[in-house]
C-alpha cells in the first residue's frame, strides 16, 4: 500500500520534472534570444501545456501530504531554503508566461521575460538542491524534526542543483527542435546538442562528486543501483545526442524527458527502504512506510482518487493529442 | 522575534490575497458557462464577444488565484510541519483530494481552452468550460471540507498523540462545512456578478463603443449581484448557529458555554489564553455592515425597466463605488472564522505553537518579507492588467482572437510561423 503511493509520488513528481522541464528550459533559452518576436514563438510553442504542466506539481505535493505527511512537514520544513527558492521560481514563471504578453509594449514584454529566464533558473535549482538533499541525508534529530538548514550547503548540493539547471536547458532545446517549425527546429539543434552535452559534463561533475562524498557514501542504502541509474542517465543523454545528430526529434526528445525522470527514480531506489536518512541520530531516519499516512487515510484516498486517474492522465493525454505537431500558422498565439 | 507569529502573519498575508483572486474566479467561470452555452445555443455573436471579453479578465485573475495556491499548498509543510505531523492523516487527504480531481482538472481544461478557440468544436470547446466551471466548484468544496475540518475536528481518534481517520464521512457532514460553503460561494458570486456590474457600468457612463454589449453584463451582472447577496446574507446568519455551537469561544468570550470549553482546556493543555483576539469580531461587525449595504443592490433591479439604470447615470456610479466593497467584506469574514479560533490551528485539538515548523525566526521574516513584497506586487500589477483590460473595451481582446488576424498590439506580424 506504501509503496503503491510512493510509486505514484514519484510517478508525478517525475512528470513534474519532464513536463515542468521543458516550461523552465525554455524559459531559460529566452535568455538567448534577442528577437522579441523569436521569445514570443517559444512561449506559444509550449502554450497549451503549459497550465497542464505545472500542476504535476500541485498533485505531487497534494499527494505528499495526503499519504506522507509527516514527510510532508520534515522534508519541505527541513529544506526551508531550497523549497522556496524553487518555490519563487515555480510562482515568477506561472505568473510571467501568463501574463508577458497582457502589457502591449516591447519593453514591458521583455521585461516579463527577464522574470521568466530568473524564475526557471530558481525552479530548477531550487528542485536539484532537494533532489541532492535527500541523497545525502538530512540532519534528523530523535524528536524527528530536522536541524537547521546549514545541511544544504555542500559541493554535492551545488553540483546537482547545476546538473539539473543543464538538463532542464538540453530538455527544453530538445522541445523546441520537435514542436517548433521545421526550419526553426532545425536552426536549434546545434544549440540542443551542445546543451546536451553541457548536461552530461554537470552529471558527470555531480555524480564524482556525490561518490566523494561521505554523506552521500553514508546515506545511500544501495549504492549499486544509484551508479547504474546515474550511468542510464548518460547513456540516454548520449541517446539524446545521438538523436540531435540525424535530425530525430521525437527521439531525441523521449531522451532527455528520460534523463529528467531518472533522478527521481535514482533518490527514491537508492534510499530504499527509507526516504529520509539522518546524518546525526542512525535510529530517527524514516522509512518509506514510517513517512506515510496510517492505513485508513490510504485506503480512503485510493477509493477516491485512484479510480480518477485514469481520467486525471486521460484528459492530460487529450491536450497533447489535440495540440500535436509543430506549430504553425494557425495555432493560436496567447502568452 | 517570534516564529510563530511571523508564520501566522505570512499565512494571514497569503490567504487574504488568495481569497481575492479566487472569487472573482469562482464568480466569473460561473457567469462565462452561462454567456458561453448561450453563445453555442442561440449563435449570437454579441455572446461570443462577451465571452472573450470577459474570458480574457477571468484567464488574468485566474493567474494569482493559481500563483497564491500554491504558496499556500506549500506553506503547510514549510512553516506548519507540526500540522502534517500530528493531523496530516486526517487533514491531509481532503487536500490531497482536491489537488487531485480538482486543481490538477482544472488547470489542464483551462489550459485546453484558452488555445482551442478556433480550433476545437464549438461542443468540445463549451464542454472545457464546464469542466473548468464544475473543478473549480470540486476545489472550493474540499478546501472547505479541510477547512471545516481545522474548525472543528471530526472523524478522528487520536493514538500516540497523532490523529488517525475514523470516519471520513464525519468530515462531509460537518456542521461547520455546509453553511459556510454556501456563504463563500454566494459570496463568490456576489463578487463577480458586481465586478461585470462595475466595469460595464464605467463603459455605459463613459459612453464607449459596445453599448449593446455591456448592457447585457451590466444587467447580468446585477442580476446575480442582487440574487447573491441574498444568499450571501442568508448562509451567513444561519452560521451563527451551528458554528456558535461548535465554536463556544468564536462569537462570544464570556459565555457559560465557552468557560466551561476554556476550563477543560486549561485542564488538559496547562494554563494558557484560550480567548481569540477581540479583532476577529470587530471586523465581524463590519462585514455584517457591508452586507447589509449590498442589500441595497435590490433597489437598483427595478431601474433595469426600460434602461432607466443607464439613463439615471447615478446608479452607474454607485456600482462603480461599490466594487471594493466585496473584497473588504470577503477578507473580514475570513479574519473573523481564521482568527477566531485562536489560539488552535484545530479547534480544542492542536494549538497553533505545536504546529509552527521549528524555524528560526530570520529565516521565516525573511520567507514572510520576501513572499508578501512578491505577491503584494505580483497582485498590483495583476489588478493593473485587469483594469488596462477593461478598459480597452470589447474591439479585440487576445483570447479567442483568430490566429490569422495579426494581432492589433503588435507593430509587426509574427514571423517565426512561417
Amino acid at each position: 500500500m506504501e509503496l503503491a503511493w510512493y510509486a505514484l509520488l514519484g510517478l508525478f513528481f517525475a512528470g513534474y520534472l519532464v513536463l515542468g522541464g521543458y516550461d523552465y528550459g525554455v524559459g531559460l533559452l529566452l535568455a538567448r534570444s534577442a528577437d522579441a518576436d523569436r521569445r514570443r514563438a517559444a512561449l506559444n510553442a509550449v502554450g497549451p501545456f503549459f497550465l497542464g504542466n505545472e500542476v504535476w506539481l500541485v498533485a505531487a505535493v497534494g499527494i505528499l501530504f495526503g499519504a506522507f505527511p509527516v514527510l510532508e512537514g520534515e522534508l519541505l520544513a527541513g529544506c526551508y531554503p531550497a523549497v522556496v527558492g524553487a518555490l519563487t521560481g515555480v510562482i515568477l514563471v506561472t505568473v510571467g508566461v501568463q501574463l508577458r504578453s497582457r502589457p502591449d509594449s516591447r519593453w514591458a514584454r521583455a521585461g516579463w521575460d527577464r522574470v521568466i529566464v530568473v524564475g526557471s533558473l530558481l525552479a530548477a535549482l531550487g528542485w536539484g538542491i532537494v533532489l541532492a538533499a535527500l541523497l545525502q541525508g538530512v540532519p534528523l534529530r530523535a524528536d524527528g524534526h530536522v536541524a537547521g538548514v546549514t545541511h544544504l550547503f555542500t559541493p554535492f548540493a551545488a553540483a546537482a542543483g547545476l546538473a539539473v539547471v543543464t538538463l532542464v536547458a538540453a530538455h527544453g532545446a530538445a522541445f523546441l527542435t520537435l514542436r517548433m517549425p521545421a526550419a526553426e527546429g532545425d536552426r536549434l539543434r546545434p544549440l540542443a546538442r551542445r546543451l546536451v552535452v553541457a548536461a552530461l559534463a554537470a552529471i558527470t561533475a555531480a555524480t564524482v562528486v556525490g561518490l566523494f562524498s561521505d554523506r552521500v557514501r553514508a546515506a545511500a542504502q544501495r549504492p549499486v543501483v544509484g551508479v547504474l541509474l546515474a550511468v542510464l542517465l548518460v547513456a540516454a543523454l548520449l541517446a539524446a545526442w545521438t538523436a540531435l545528430g540525424r535530425g530525430r526529434a521525437g527521439v531525441a526528445f523521449a531522451a532527455t524527458a528520460t534523463a529528467l525522470a531518472l533522478p527521481v527514480v535514482l533518490v527514491g531506489a537508492t534510499l530504499w527502504p527509507y526516504v529520509l536518512v539522518s546524518t546525526v541520530e542512525p535510529g530517527a531516519s524514516l522509512t518509506v512506510a514510517d513517512a506515510a499516512a496510517s492505513a485508513p487515510t490510504l485506503r480512503l484516498l485510493g477509493w477516491l482518487a485512484l479510480p480518477l486517474l485514469p481520467a486525471l492522465l486521460g484528459f492530460q493525454a487529450m491536450c497533447w493529442w489535440i495540440f500535436r505537431g509543430r506549430t504553425d500558422g494557425r495555432a493560436p498565439v496567447y502568452w | 522575534m517570534d516564529t510563530l507569529l511571523l508564520a501566522r502573519l505570512q499565512f494571514a498575508a497569503s490567504a487574504s490575497v488568495h481569497f481575492l483572486f479566487v472569487a472573482v474566479t469562482l464568480g466569473l467561470v460561473t457567469l462565462l458557462v452561462g454567456l458561453q452555452t448561450a453563445w453555442v445555443v442561440t449563435g449570437n455573436p454579441r455572446y461570443e464577444r462577451l465571452t472573450r471579453f470577459w474570458g480574457q479578465l477571468y484567464v488574468i485573475n485566474y493567474v494569482l488565484g493559481i500563483a497564491t495556491g500554491i504558496v499556500m499548498e506549500f506553506q503547510f509543510g514549510l512553516n506548519w510541519s507540526g500540522l502534517s505531523r500530528y493531523v496530516g492523516n486526517v487533514f491531509g487527504a481532503p487536500l490531497a483530494i482536491e489537488t487531485l480531481v480538482a486543481f490538477f482538472l482544472e488547470s489542464t481544461f483551462l489550459g485546453m481552452w484558452i488555445f482551442g478557440w478556433h480550433r476545437l468544436r464549438r461542443g468540445v470547446h463549451l464542454a472545457l468550460l464546464y469542466g473548468v466551471a464544475l473543478t473549480a466548484y470540486a476545489s472550493a468544496f474540499w478546501i472547505m471540507v479541510a477547512n471545516s475540518w481545522l474548525q472543528h475536528p471530526v472523524g478522528y481518534e487520536v493514538r500516540d498523540g497523532v490523529a488517525h481517520l475514523t470516519d471520513f464521512s464525519a468530515l462531509l457532514t460537518n456542521p461547520a462545512l455546509w453553511m459556510a460553503l454556501g456563504h463563500v460561494v454566494s459570496a463568490a458570486m456576489l463578487t463577480g456578478g458586481l465586478l461585470m456590474a462595475a466595469v460595464s457600468a464605467w463603459h455605459l457612463s463613459r459612453r464607449t463603443p459596445d453599448h449593446a454589449l455591456f448592457r447585457t453584463s451590466l444587467r447580468i451582472g446585477v442580476v446575480t449581484a442582487a440574487l447573491a447577496i441574498t444568499f450571501v446574507q442568508g448562509f451567513g446568519f444561519a452560521q451563527f448557529g451551528p458554528v456558535g455551537a461548535v465554536q463556544p469561544t468564536k462569537f462570544s468570550t464570556n459565555s457559560p458555554d465557552a468557560d466551561a470549553l476554556v476550563a477543560d482546556w486549561t485542564a488538559r493543555f496547562g494554563p494558557g489564553d484560550y480567548l481569540p483576539p477581540v479583532l476577529a469580531n470587530v471586523g465581524l461587525g463590519f462585514m455584517i455592515l457591508i452586507g447589509f449595504g449590498l442589500g441595497l443592490l435590490w433597489l437598483l433591479l427595478p431601474l433595469l425597466w426600460r434602461d432607466w439604470i443607464i439613463r439615471l447615470r447615478f446608479p452607474l456610479w454607485l456600482l462603480m463605488l461599490a466594487l471594493p466593497l466585496p473584497f473588504v467584506a470577503l477578507i473580514l469574514g475570513w479574519i473573523a472564522r481564521e482568527v477566531g479560533r485562536q489560539p488552535w490551528v484545530a479547534y480544542g485539538l492542536l494549538p497553533v505553537d505545536q504546529a509552527v515548523s521549528p524555524i528560526s525566526p530570520w529565516l521565516m521574516a525573511t520567507s514572510l518579507a520576501g513572499f508578501t513584497l512578491l505577491l503584494g506586487s505580483l497582485a498590483v500589477t495583476n489588478w493593473v492588467l485587469m483594469a488596462r483590460h477593461a478598459a480597452r473595451g470589447a474591439a479585440d481582446p487576445a483570447l479567442g482572437r483568430p490566429p490569422t488576424q495579426p494581432p492589433a498590439d503588435d507593430t509587426r506580424p509574427e514571423p517565426a510561423f512561417t
